[in-house]
């Protein structure tokens, strides 16, 4: 692009997403969404007087995990402050929030943006926090819905390491992978689970961040790179014409494809931060330390690496294959199973992936499972069926939930390769053809095409496709 | 063991007993105003005789929550609201019997050492009612001193339950930091304040504090009691805080002479300390006390619940409003300098400063208890003052809390205790322990209880002799 030969890019981010507990940050209120408005609510998370936060162990240790997956030094004693500003939907008028000591700083994760080469984005920190309600305008009222009150949130800032919208984008989507990977949270963008606010600055070569603009309301990853796109150029057309920017905070209108300016910042925002005196801090025992380490699972970038260099699998593939945990553990199980790594992959990413989106099923809830798969490939291996029948039997295993040998037994689907019987085949064909034999052996060996395609046709496609092919060969030689 | 001397028999189990005690208390505290709520037949009150306290008549600060029963706050923006969870420390005494009979008045949020600053009623002191009976939980001592109920809870945020026990003449125990939940106290500086008692009858003081105190898994700043308490068996050494011939009005002045001197007659050894840094106490104090009530009292802006103005233009607009109209001037005030004191670039001049100043103070009082067993102390320079301002305006009452503030600073527990009556107004001091040191409070008290009897003031109701 343009810009980023003029100058320097510099993109951070603060992303949010809620964890997923039973309850909610400081009480003991369900954390569910869909409900009701303001059926999940109690004296603590509206905030009565006198209430006092109770944490949730359950979303300490899931910030540890999520701290020490991004390379985080995890605290050894982590506290909680006050966050001071007041908005209707927020009931304390105060957020719970981390400050001087949150669960995670100086974080590193090492992502390769579909390119050869590795990028640094350091991790700022990762912090933990509650929620606000929700606020409905309906007409000349408003509406407050205080069932997300309270819900955990674990905030990660990074520093302003990413470069352009494509990475960023691929930067999201790599932590959404990883955050569910770990099982810390659903990630839904467009659901609210996931939030991301972005600041970008540009600056000419070697001079450092520029003047940053925040970037928010942008639902998806692919908005995040489009609004960030976006505001690189924007920037770009300023400096080029030797103007300057304004430090403020834009949004993103998906409908109109640009940023639009929500607030100008005069000075920066004071939050009066001071520790909360309510909560003491938390310091992890070795229990805990285990449940986090327990926790840890191989993440995505690391599979994905190790997945191709393991199974000789193109980029695509390992792609494909390590976006969600249950279909890279699938895949490892239907090669231990005995399938070819190179056919798993790309069933996997075809038939398969179709078969899944039609049926509205996920891998583990399908029929499918590693060994009949693998019996599924080693039957086509065999030579036992084509490819063409594999898929039908494919089909079938969605459909009738049985072992690929017992469909293929039952249909009468294995392929034919005794010569005698692929004989008796060709010759009907050639006789009730005549014509197109005369235009072959004429020399038209396009249509040699045809004659196969009508092989298959009265086998349904049992018949052995290269042993088939020398026998037509054969007899239409002869017949010469 | 302590041997509860009061009789409350019958009070609120007895129905005949009943209604004359509900007749009397109503007769009594038209003149006084300790209750600004008085409901001895709410739901919940059951005529339970069980327990230690059963059937026990309570009275309850307004800041304190108890279920069905106002939680004013003593504020307008809160005058309708109605609790609907009980505080764990009301919960284990009704647990144990009593029965919650009325919510008592306080200066607004707590803030204020005369009650004067309530927006909901006015009390009056028992013992004369031109003077004041002092705050903030002023209700409470109010009530206690003219027999309306042998208990009541207040709460201590830098002296808040022992001065207005010392102007009207009864017990008041400000407990160690933590060993009383503060789950249902209306928060006003969370690191500083904590629920404590009002009594005549220092046996039933510590049987409540028994039954109030230990872990609530409601305030993760509660701590277990057992594992902590410290014994009394070992009570021989007092210091007495040296105070300059100033400081303290005549009568007071003399009260502290004379407890020393008891306790030296009692066998206690008894020498004075001065503490260097006493003088940073009231302005560390009212630091973080307004640092974090800017932050506590922030909820407070007519949406959920409470006060709200009939019409606003927009969210921001009814915050404002409601806030404007429903808080008095005192609260307005304290949330302005909290919000000051902890403005960013500002923190460390301030609030910082104010914290340096807490550890500090803690250390040199571990020092003094290093080698003491009790500090005692004067609870406040003067005695019940006249209401308005003609005796003490608002910064001079500031001031006068240094004495008190000391224990909310350092977490210690302390315990006010009547010495005498001059002038028609009640004496007394207080003294202080180590954490968890209750008992060596409980303890001392008793002892100089035949030297100094409690009195009585005009007009005292003796719930006991009721018929």
């Amino acid at each position: 692009m343009k810009a980023h030969d003029k100058y320097d890019v510099f993109i951070g981010l603060e992303i949010h997403i809620h964890l997923n507990t039973e309850s909610k940050m400081f009480c003991s209120c369900k954390a569910h969404y869909g409900d009701d408005p303001n059926k999940n609510v109690c004296p603590v998370c509206l905030g009565y007087p006198g209430t006092l936060p109770l944490l949730n162990g359950k979303a300490m240790e899931l910030g540890y995990l999520v701290a020490k997956s991004l390379g985080c030094k995890t605290a050894i004693k982590t506290s909680f402050s006050r966050k001071n500003y007041f908005y209707p939907d927020m009931p304390k008028n105060y957020q719970i929030s981390q400050f001087e000591e949150p669960v995670g700083v100086d974080g590193l994760v090492e992502a390769d943006f579909g390119l050869s080469e590795r990028r640094k984005i350091r991790i700022h920190d990762v912090h933990l926090e509650e929620d606000a309600g929700k606020m409905i305008h309906a007409g000349d009222i408003t509406l407050l819905d205080y069932n997300r009150a309270g819900y955990p949130l674990l905030e990660i800032v990074t520093e302003p390491d990413l470069r352009s919208g494509e990475e960023t984008e691929s930067f999201l989507r790599d932590f959404q992978r990883l955050v569910r990977y770990l099982g810390v949270s659903d990630a839904n963008m467009d659901e609210g689970s996931m939030k991301c606010d972005a600041n970008v600055s540009l600056n000419h070569p070697g001079k450092g961040l520029g003047t940053k603009v925040e970037l928010k309301n942008m639902n998806s990853p692919r908005f995040v790179r489009q609004a960030l796109n976006y505001e690189i150029a924007r920037h770009a057309g300023i400096l080029d014409t030797g103007g300057s920017l304004v430090q403020e905070t834009r949004l993103w209108n998906e409908n109109r494809d640009i940023t639009e300016v929500m607030r100008r910042k005069e000075a920066a925002d004071d939050y009066r931060y001071f520790p909360e005196p309510d909560m003491p801090s938390f310091v992890p025992d070795k229990a805990f330390l285990a449940r986090v380490e327990a926790g840890m699972v191989e993440l995505p970038l690391e599979k994905k690496r190790r997945l191709k260099a393991e199974y000789s699998l193109t980029s695509e593939q390992a792609e494909f294959i390590h976006d969600e945990a249950a279909t890279a553990v699938f895949f490892e199980e239907s090669v231990k199973a005995g399938a070819d790594a190179q056919n798993a992959a790309s069933w996997l990413s075809s038939d398969i992936r179709k078969l899944l989106n039609r049926s509205s099923l996920t891998l583990e809830e399908s029929p499918l499972d590693a060994r009949r798969f693998a019996t599924l490939l080693g039957l086509i291996k065999e030579g036992q069926i084509s490819g063409k029948i594999a898929k039908k039997v494919l089909g079938k295993i969605f459909s009738d939930n049985l072992d690929p040998r017992d469909i293929v037994t039952k249909e009468g689907w294995f392929q034919i390769s005794n010569p005698e019987e692929l004989e008796v085949i060709v010759k009907k064909v050639m006789m009730e053809n005549p014509d197109v034999v005369s235009a072959v052996k004429a020399g038209d060996i396009r249509q040699k095409g045809f004659l196969m395609g009508q092989v298959m046709r009265i086998s349904d496609g049992k018949a052995a496709p290269e042993l088939s092919g020398s026998i037509l060969d054969e007899l239409l030689g002869n017949s010469t | 063991m302590p041997q509860i001397t009061t009789n409350w028999s019958g009070v609120i189990t007895n129905p005949e007993r009943k209604q004359s005690y509900i007749r009397r208390v109503r007769e009594i505290d038209k003149n006084i105003g300790s209750f600004l709520s008085f409901n001895p037949d709410l739901p919940g009150s059951d005529t339970t005789v069980k327990g230690a306290l059963g059937g026990m008549p309570i009275a309850v600060k307004d800041n304190i929550a108890v279920t069905g029963h106002p939680l004013t706050c003593g504020s307008r923006i809160l005058e309708n609201l109605v609790a609907p969870y009980t505080a764990t420390a009301v919960q284990r005494l009704e647990d144990a019997g009593a029965v919650v009979v009325g919510k008592t008045n306080l200066d607004e949020f707590g803030m204020g050492s005369s009650n004067e600053n309530s927006a909901l009623g006015t009390t009056v002191n028992p013992w004369n009612n031109d003077r004041v009976p002092g705050g903030s939980s002023g209700g409470s001592a109010a009530a206690v001193a003219a027999g309306l109920v042998p208990l009541a809870l207040g709460s201590d945020t830098g002296g808040s339950v022992r001065q207005p026990a010392n102007f009207c003449g009864v017990y008041g125990l400000k407990p160690t930091y933590g060993s009383v939940s503060r789950f249902g106290l209306t928060a006003y500086a969370s690191s500083l304040e904590v629920i404590g008692t009002l009594t005549r009858d220092i046996d039933l003081m510590e049987t409540a504090f028994g039954i109030m105190s230990g872990i609530d898994e409601n305030d993760q700043s509660s701590v277990s009691y057992e594992d902590s308490v410290v014994p009394d068996s070992d009570i021989s050494s007092v210091v007495m805080l040296s105070v300059g011939n100033d400081m303290l009005d005549d009568p007071v002045a003399r009260a502290y002479m004379e407890t020393g001197e008891a306790l030296r007659a009692a066998g206690y050894s008894v020498t004075e300390i001065s503490l260097p840094s006493l003088d940073l106490v009231v302005p560390a104090y009212y630091t973080i006390a307004t640092a974090e009530a800017s932050a506590n009292l922030a909820r407070f802006n007519g949406i959920r619940y409470g006060y709200a103005p009939d019409f606003a233009e927009n969210p921001a607009d009814l915050m404002k409003k409601a806030r404007h109209e429903g808080f008095g001037r005192e609260v307005k005030l304290r949330i302005l300098l909290g919000t000051y004191v902890l403005r960013s670039g500002f923190q460390d001049q301030y609030y910082g400063r104010a914290q340096k100043i807490r550890t500090l103070i803690r250390k040199e009082l571990e020092s003094v208890f290093s080698s003491a067993d009790l500090l005692l102390m004067p609870v406040f320079p003067t005695q019940a003052f006249l209401k308005g301002d003609s005796e003490m305006d608002d910064f001079k009452q500031r001031l006068a809390d240094v004495f008190t503030c000391l224990a909310n600073l350092s977490g210690l527990p302390a315990l006010s205790l009547p010495i005498g009556v001059e002038n028609g107004l009640p004496t007394g001091v207080q003294f202080m322990a180590p954490s968890f040191g209750e008992q060596r409070l409980f303890k001392v008290a008793r002892n100089l209880k035949d030297t100094f009897p409690l009195q009585t003031p005009p007009n005292y109701l003796d719930i006991g002799s009721l018929v």
